[in-house]
């Protein structure tokens, strides 16, 4: 290993030293807002150090060992992360300050205020987890052995089956929130460990043929016609099917809402963005680095559940009441968008417009779970009887918080694909991709699962701006100001939901990149080349 | 640069009137109004072309764009800033404004909750649909055709009556669903134009000559058809329109019905018919056969209605149809109607939701049953009135008898049973416009009334000033067609020729002989 390979390695070095200072210094000091700070700290550096890295791979890319390969991509990849955690960490910050992480449901039952406080909370070692997760991913976007391609989905779920069940640490606490984060963990590390014996099977029936588990080393012994090609088709399906449960593809779906619903909302976000965005980000650079894309099953495949998921996640997200269900059910849709583009990977522009896509993706969901967690801290802190994870929770928000529900109303607008935001940019590329390709079938599901998935986002959108009538009854003895209780003498009441600076600060700054790679998508077009 | 202007002037208009709220009660309306008047002063800078275009100076003498701003915007998809303004756009501009402050004076007393807000939403429609009129690069075509949406729906969803979000919601999910059709063929259309010439573009100029296979011409055509067509309303796909329009606010309705279905007619003359000569050309047939049921069948349930409001909104369907038979006769005559129907329909029906407005302001009930005898109450608002059903029958000397007269003058050749059905037509629109002015204007006071005890009062100057204008515009555009006909021969000589061009050449021998209207009184 050379000083440049050593170098391009320093920000997953990076990462891993913050992990283990953070470690120490939880061990020995617990405070809260010292480690959400840590955290941050860390993320920036690691952010600055993979900038410094960039220069370096002007030209090509540089292979680490045999087993990581750093890519201009993969560093793109790296930011999103990155960006996306710091988000997440600063949602959880939110949460775990108003009781929210831990107790995610709060149905309206008298809660002695500060109880938790009594308790440890073990709130610091969230973040941990939290890092220990997006280390994984920064680690699995950047294989090229399926080796390093096991370890870093293994880091990133294992952190994650902790992160979904943390609420359930408090043993005798509320006991739904503990049940439905107990349900919603241990249903992801059964499903996932499913999915990794598929996943493994599939790896090594790849092994057996070829002897490789390096891509470019199996790509070049498929090219040289050693083995059968049949058994590398079979073994790509079986890796697909481990894939499509950690994408939530329909119908390897059914954790999804679940789990989704039981989390702690930033851990949500987490799982619905992060998670899935590094497992589309190597299955890109897979299928590209052992061909793949020329191969006919597991495309095949990949399109039938691309067609399934538009369809069932659309289907199924009209009857949701819970706005976190709701939004599971609507990134099974976006993942099955997604796969259109991934079909015309092989291409140079299938692979941007899957980037593209992904970024949009990610951007939108992290705002909509953003809104979700701080107006569920917000209805915790007021003390509102009625569950805020209830989409006649938003119910006039947009007279009481206009900005609030000005910025959810793009996140969803971007959702839908309606021009002006980056969501409509991704769909563009969406057609545009599958249009080049000819797949007219999935496009015209595509155009199908959409049309159906403007009613729902804009079901809540409607109800947001819907004239308030009384929404949320105060718990009157609690002596705090409602959010909703607005009679009709006096409409417009000047109690919005209330929301932490830094949470505003996440909430703009959204925003103001979806509408700004929404105008101007070639800012970020020019990233993605 | 006028027409960015234009937009400009909205979009910042809208941000301003939602912030004046907060300083005075009244500033967004006053802010919108002064926004509104701005646009219009700036389209005098045009008074040079329109002047020349009325004076008759041939068609070659004038450039066919009297203004052209292009500037790049994603250099990676080909997509520029392209919008320009010939005649047809600039009497689509001009009546979106002139209704526009209609709209804003109709609701100055009717809204009273979030003005502000209303008037947001109000200015990013009205720029949305000057977008429409001027975007020339189809990706910025589509752009607008969506910015004009959503705050649509925010008038329909928080100023409407009753049933307002159900209305709303089936609003957006036609126009999106259809659109989302449009943007696919946009794409396709694109990329099949890149195929054949190397070159990725989405200016339609361009794109003219995309050189596509008549198979594949004919689905993306469809595609663009069923867009437009859902805006038009054309029969199968109007279902949203009754409702929309009925549970709109007053202004709302006027945007929607006077200048929000033109965007479709607009879709289908600017984009339509020139991109995909062929393909409309064999669809023509079917396409007027859609126009003339459409006017029979909304005549049929406009007579059928008992909610004013939605009586009107149905003779909007009717109206449209003749748009269609007229766009679809493909010659210049009838797209020369067409044209000219798209800007009486706009005047009258803007003045009749007006009036809609204003009753049940007064009463509280659009029920046709619970009125009568207004005449007697209120004798300036109904004769207004009735000048304005007349106008809708299609009475000689406004401007949309004018209309129709040359859509079916020009339609006739092209498809004999269509125009002898849309003709009928005509009969069904009397019906139905003087049995709503029986209704509600004559015959008997109705006992609900008698008991209220306020005095139904007339109209105000407030409320009269621009109805009275409209009614004007309409006589002069029956009296002096030319104003509108000279304006859009050259863009509908350009449109009939290529459509022309493509025809089998037996019914060009039937169209060909049609002359513009160039020379008309």
């Amino acid at each position: 290993m050379n000083a440049e390979a050593l170098q391009a390695l320093t920000p997953i070095l990076t990462l891993s030293g913050v992990i283990i200072l953070l470690m120490l210094i939880v061990a020995f000091l617990r405070n809260h807002r010292l480690t959400l700070g840590l955290t941050l700290l860390g993320i920036a550096v690691t952010v600055w150090s993979t900038l410094n890295v960039s220069p370096l791979l002007e030209t090509d890319p540089i292979a680490v060992t045999g087993l990581l390969v750093v890519s201009r991509e993969s560093l793109l990849f790296y930011l999103l992360f990155l960006l996306s955690a710091a988000v997440v960490s600063i949602l959880a910050f939110h949460s775990f300050e108003q009781g929210t992480a831990i107790q995610p449901e709060d149905s309206g039952e008298k809660r002695n205020k500060g109880d938790f406080h009594t308790r440890p909370t073990f709130q610091e070692e969230f973040y941990l987890l939290l890092l220990i997760s997006l280390l994984g991913a920064i680690v699995l976007v950047s294989a090229s052995h399926f080796a390093t391609l096991f370890l870093g989905l293994e880091l990133m779920g294992l952190a994650l089956y902790a992160l979904i069940a943390f609420p359930a640490i408090h043993a005798n606490r509320n006991s739904r929130s503990k049940d439905q984060a107990l349900e919603a963990g241990f249903k992801y590390l059964v499903l996932s460990a499913l999915a990794t014996a598929f996943l493994l099977f599939g790896i090594a029936l790849i092994y057996a043929q070829y002897g490789q588990l390096q891509f470019a080393a199996i790509n070049a012994a498929a090219a040289a016609g050693q083995g059968t090609p049949v058994l590398l088709a079979i073994g790509l399906v079986l890796l697909l099917i481990g894939i499509a449960f950690k994408l939530s593809l329909a119908p390897f779906h059914f954790w999804t809402p679940d789990v989704y619903q039981g989390a702690p909302t930033p851990a949500t976000a987490y799982v619905a963005t992060v998670s899935k965005g590094a497992v589309i980000a190597i299955t890109l650079k897979l299928f590209s680095d052992i061909g793949a894309f020329e191969m006919r099953a597991p495309m095949q495949v990949f399109a039938v559940l691309a067609v399934t998921s538009m369809l069932a996640g659309n289907l199924l997200a009209l009857q949701q009441e819970n706005i976190k269900r709701l939004l599971a059910y609507s990134s099974i849709a976006h993942i099955g968008y997604l796969i259109v583009a991934f079909l015309v990977g092989r291409q140079e522009f299938g692979r941007e417009a899957v980037i593209y896509y992904l970024v949009a993706y990610i951007v939108t969901t992290l705002g909509a779970f953003a809104v979700v967690s701080l107006t569920a801290d917000y209805a915790r802190r007021a003390n509102t009887q009625s569950s805020p994870y209830r989409i006649s929770f938003y119910k006039g928000m947009f007279w009481r918080s206009p900005w609030l529900a000005t910025s959810f109303t793009m996140m969803l607008l971007s959702l839908a694909g309606i021009p002006l935001t980056i969501g409509f940019i991704g769909k563009f590329y969406i057609f545009a991709a599958g249009v080049q390709a000819g797949y007219w079938a999935l496009l015209s599901a595509v155009i199908l699962g959409s049309a159906i998935g403007l009613y729902y986002y804009l079901r809540i959108i409607v109800m947001m701006v819907q004239r308030p009538g009384a929404v949320v009854h105060d718990d009157a003895s609690s002596g705090e100001v409602s959010p909703g209780e607005v009679s009709p003498s006096a409409k417009l009441t000047h109690e919005g939901v209330s929301i932490a600076i830094s949470g505003q600060m996440v909430l703009a700054v959204l925003t103001v990149a979806l509408l700004a790679f929404g105008i101007f998508p070639q800012i970020l077009i020019n990233w993605i080349q | 640069m006028i027409q960015i202007s234009i937009i400009s002037i909205l979009f910042a208009g809208g941000v301003l009137a939602w912030l004046s709220e907060q300083f005075r009660p009244d500033g967004s309306r006053w802010v919108s109004l002064a926004s509104i008047v701005a646009c219009l002063l700036l389209l005098m800078n045009f008074n040079g072309n329109v002047s020349a275009a009325l004076s008759g100076t041939s068609v070659a003498a004038q450039a066919q764009w009297w203004e052209l701003v292009s500037a790049e915007w994603i250099p990676r998809f080909g997509v520029n800033l392209i919008l320009g303004l010939d005649g047809l756009s600039y009497l689509l501009i001009l009546l979106t404004l002139l209704l526009g402050i209609a709209g804003v004076l109709a609701s100055w007393k009717e809204i009273h909750d979030r003005v502000g807000f209303f008037h947001f939403n109000y200015l990013w429609t009205l720029a949305g649909i000057v977008g429409v009129f001027t975007a020339l690069d189809l990706f910025l075509f589509f752009f607008f055709w969506e910015v004009m949406l959503i705050p649509m729906l925010f008038l329909i969803a928080i100023w409407g009556h009753g049933n307002r979000i159900y209305a709303a919601i089936k609003f957006f999910i036609f126009t999106q669903a259809s659109s989302l059709l449009m943007l696919f063929a946009i794409v396709a259309l694109v990329y099949f134009n890149y195929q054949n010439t190397g070159v990725v573009t989405f200016d339609y100029r361009q794109l003219l000559d995309h050189g596509l296979a008549p198979t594949t011409a004919f689905w993306l055509m469809l595609g663009f058809f069923i867009a437009f067509a859902v805006k038009l309303p054309a029969v199968p796909l109007h279902t949203w329109l009754p409702d929309a329009h009925t549970q709109a606010p007053t202004a709302g309705s006027i945007i929607l019905a006077a200048i929000l279905l033109k965007t479709g007619a607009y879709g289908l003359i600017r984009f339509m018919l020139p991109i995909f000569p062929e393909a409309s050309a064999a669809f023509a047939p079917v396409a007027m056969a859609i126009g003339a049921i459409s006017i029979l069948y909304g005549a049929k349930l406009a007579f059928a209605q008992s909610d004013m409001k939605r009586l009107v909104a149905y003779s909007s369907v009717s109206h449209m149809g003749f748009v269609l038979l007229g766009i679809f006769a493909l010659n210049t005559l009838a797209i020369q109607g067409a044209i000219m129907q798209m800007i009486a329909h706009g005047l009258s029906t803007a003045g009749l939701f007006a009036l809609v407005g204003m009753i049940q302001e007064r009463i509280h009930t659009r029920e046709m049953d619970r009125m009568g005898g207004l005449w007697i109450k209120a004798p300036r608002m109904a004769a207004i009135a009735l000048f304005f059903a007349v106008a809708s029958l299609g009475l000689p000397g406004l401007g949309n008898f004018i209309a129709e007269f040359t859509v079916l003058l020009g339609a006739f050749p092209t498809n004999r049973l269509a125009t002898v059905l849309a003709a009928i037509g005509l009969i069904g629109a009397a019906v139905y416009a003087l049995i709503m002015m029986q209704k509600v204007f004559f015959g008997k006071t109705r006992d609900q009334q008698a008991d209220e005890p306020q005095a139904f009062a007339d109209v105000t100057p407030r409320e009269s000033v621009p109805l009275l204008a409209m009614a004007l515009l309409l006589v002069a555009l029956g009296l002096l067609p030319k104003l509108v006909f000279n304006l859009s021969a050259p863009s509908a000589e350009t449109i009939a020729q290529a459509a022309q061009s493509v025809l089998p050449s037996s019914r060009l021998a039937d169209t060909g002989a049609t002359p513009a209207l160039r020379q008309w009184p």
